[in-house]
């Protein structure tokens, strides 16, 4: 055997393939990597500091910043988390709004992540497809909440503002849409053999490990284990609703892109079952004077099901009109840093961006 | 084996049961449905967390948070589970003093949990005896004292040792002023900085 020399290569920390910055340390033989290191720092802005010093409704427009591609779940957990440890009831009909936010904002992640995972694999007209198809989904967005990408619309009580008139249909005419452009999706994402033998054994997560190592989300799922947030502890009214949780057996890629790719599907008939169903009366349960509002002393661990995984918060109040503690968890505080170490090792230079993605990498949730 | 310990905690309340029995020095409190606290000495965790990976099935390391209760002079770490068998959410905490801040590392328990006690000694100053792999994470070039302690005071330590940036970023934003006095042309009051309206 030709034992070829080591090199140390940066990638990073300006990314194709991910939202944010991060840079991993490679050590290469020839092109294929040896040994990976993850480095982070580029993005701390120590939200949880900040939120210390601030009033519980001060933390709103700080922690839906945490990710930049999907940043409802972390309202939606703050909120929750406040509610818990207040013990505050939320109106039904806010819980369906929210459920309804926060699967607009999965389809709004898939449709960056398909466009992510297939630029990564050089197929660069699913980007544009699908970036654009995500801007009518940010559309709606704007006209629920006033943001495109930052909403701060679920907030503790219920949700900010009632939908405008005749919004639902306007929801539902974009499913349609959105569910109409899936076929030609498939034809040059799915079923192509580019992407098929690009993802297809790469990025290999061994299910025998895959819980211990902290692996949530689609890459759980694409190990073959059936576990959602929003099935194993119901949250909103997730209980209410029917929807399948896809799976697959390979541990690669590919059986990642497919969940992903089913996820979608199950997304968007979440929707529908959400307006069919939506009842009316109140959408929010008003809080004291934001300035004065305590919060009685405890602690509460929330957590929802986002588009890279379970995505979790553990607030502690003290009492006082600040919280204690907040603290989050990213599912990719565990993907893009002990996991991405370990399956990096053995894989392709040409592979890292592509696997990166794949494991939903998104560096601001792993700073903070 | 693992089958019947599952059968026989149907409900959180029985699994509670089960650790106190075990555990007897715990304080074991059911906090809601899918929701167990479980309070012990510094020097119990790591069995205890052995105890719960091998024999309750709590095969997920969710995260290890820190709290720092500066009136009390402790340290709070709270390790967070999930069991994917009993679907329940273990919450496992203890106080560390705070003018003692080493623990001892879990890692060996949960590989990714060097990450996380990489992150608490960097923030919280805790050194976790056994992780070898306590460098930097977030924070580059810091010499300062960790900054998630309560008693750090960015404002103080900014104005202290960035004294330079802020005049610099100071002079940066005056670019109206500087563009206005080129033209010759008299600010609008309304741009103006409010020390000077």
């Amino acid at each position: 055997m030709i034992r070829e020399k080591e090199t140390t290569l940066y990638l990073g920390p300006q990314h194709p393939g991910i939202t944010g910055n991060m840079m991993v340390k490679l050590k290469v033989a020839g092109d294929t990597i040896v040994k990976a290191e993850t480095h982070v720092g580029y993005l701390h802005r120590a939200f949880e500091k900040l939120m210390e010093t601030r009033t519980w409704m001060q933390s709103f427009p700080i922690v839906c910043r945490i990710c930049v591609p999907e940043p409802d779940p972390n309202e939606e957990n703050f909120a929750r988390a406040v509610e818990e440890i207040e013990g505050r009831e939320v109106p039904e009909r806010a819980k369906y709004i929210r459920v309804m936010v926060l699967e607009l904002a999965r389809l709004a992640s898939f449709g960056l992540w398909m466009g992510g995972q297939s630029g990564t694999a050089g197929l660069y007209t699913i980007p544009q497809w699908t970036v654009g198809d995500r801007d009518y989904i940010l559309d709606l967005f704007e006209e629920l909440t006033g943001g495109r990408v930052y909403h701060m619309y679920i907030w503790p009580g219920g949700v900010r503002k009632d939908l405008p008139e005749g919004f639902t249909d306007r929801v539902l005419k974009t499913l349609d849409y959105l569910e109409s452009r899936l076929p030609a999706i498939d034809n040059l994402m799915f079923d192509n053999a580019i992407f098929q033998k690009r993802a297809q054994g790469v990025g290999y997560i061994d299910p025998k490990h895959a819980r211990e190592w902290g692996v949530v989300g689609p890459p759980l799922r694409g190990c073959g284990f059936k576990n959602d947030v929003r099935i194993d502890e119901p949250y909103e009214i997730y209980d209410k609703l029917k929807f399948e949780v896809p799976t697959e057996t390979g541990g690669d890629i590919w059986a990642r892109a497919l969940v992903r790719r089913r996820e979608y599907e199950q997304s968007i008939s979440i929707i529908r079952q959400v307006i069919e169903k939506m009842p009316g009366g109140e959408f929010y349960n008003k809080v004291p004077n934001p300035l004065t509002w305590t919060i009685p002393p405890g602690d509460a661990y929330v957590k929802t099901e986002s588009v890279r995984g379970e995505f979790g918060y553990y607030v502690v109040s003290d009492g006082s009109t600040k919280p204690r503690r907040v603290h989050v968890r990213g599912p990719a505080y565990v993907h893009a840093v002990s996991l991405l170490e370990r399956i990096l090792v053995g894989a392709n230079i040409a592979d890292v961006a592509f696997i990166m993605n794949s494991l939903g990498t998104c560096p601001p949730e792993i700073e903070r | 084996m693992m089958n019947d310990t599952i059968k026989d905690l149907k409900t959180e309340q029985a699994f509670a049961n089960q650790i106190q029995k075990t555990f007897k020095t715990a304080r074991v409190r059911v906090v809601r449905e899918k929701r167990v606290e479980v309070i012990m000495s510094a020097d119990m965790i790591p069995p205890y967390l052995t105890h719960a990976k091998n024999q309750h099935d709590f095969e997920h390391l969710t995260h290890i948070s820190c709290v720092d209760w500066l009136e009390e002079g402790h340290f709070e770490l709270v390790y967070i589970l999930w069991s994917y068998s009993m679907n329940i959410q273990l919450l496992v905490k203890c106080r560390i003093p705070r003018h003692e801040p080493e623990f001892i590392s879990i890692h060996k328990i949960w590989d990714h949990a060097e990450t996380y006690e990489r992150e608490i000694h960097e923030m919280y100053g805790i050194t976790f005896a056994g992780n070898d792999n306590l460098g930097e994470f977030l924070l580059e070039d810091w010499d300062g004292p960790p900054p998630m302690r309560r008693d750090f005071d960015t404002v103080k330590y900014s104005q202290e040792n960035f004294k330079d940036r802020m005049d610099a970023r100071q002079d940066a934003q005056n670019v109206r002023e500087t563009i206005t006095k080129r033209s010759g042309e008299e600010m609008p009051d309304f741009a103006k900085p409010y020390s000077l309206r």
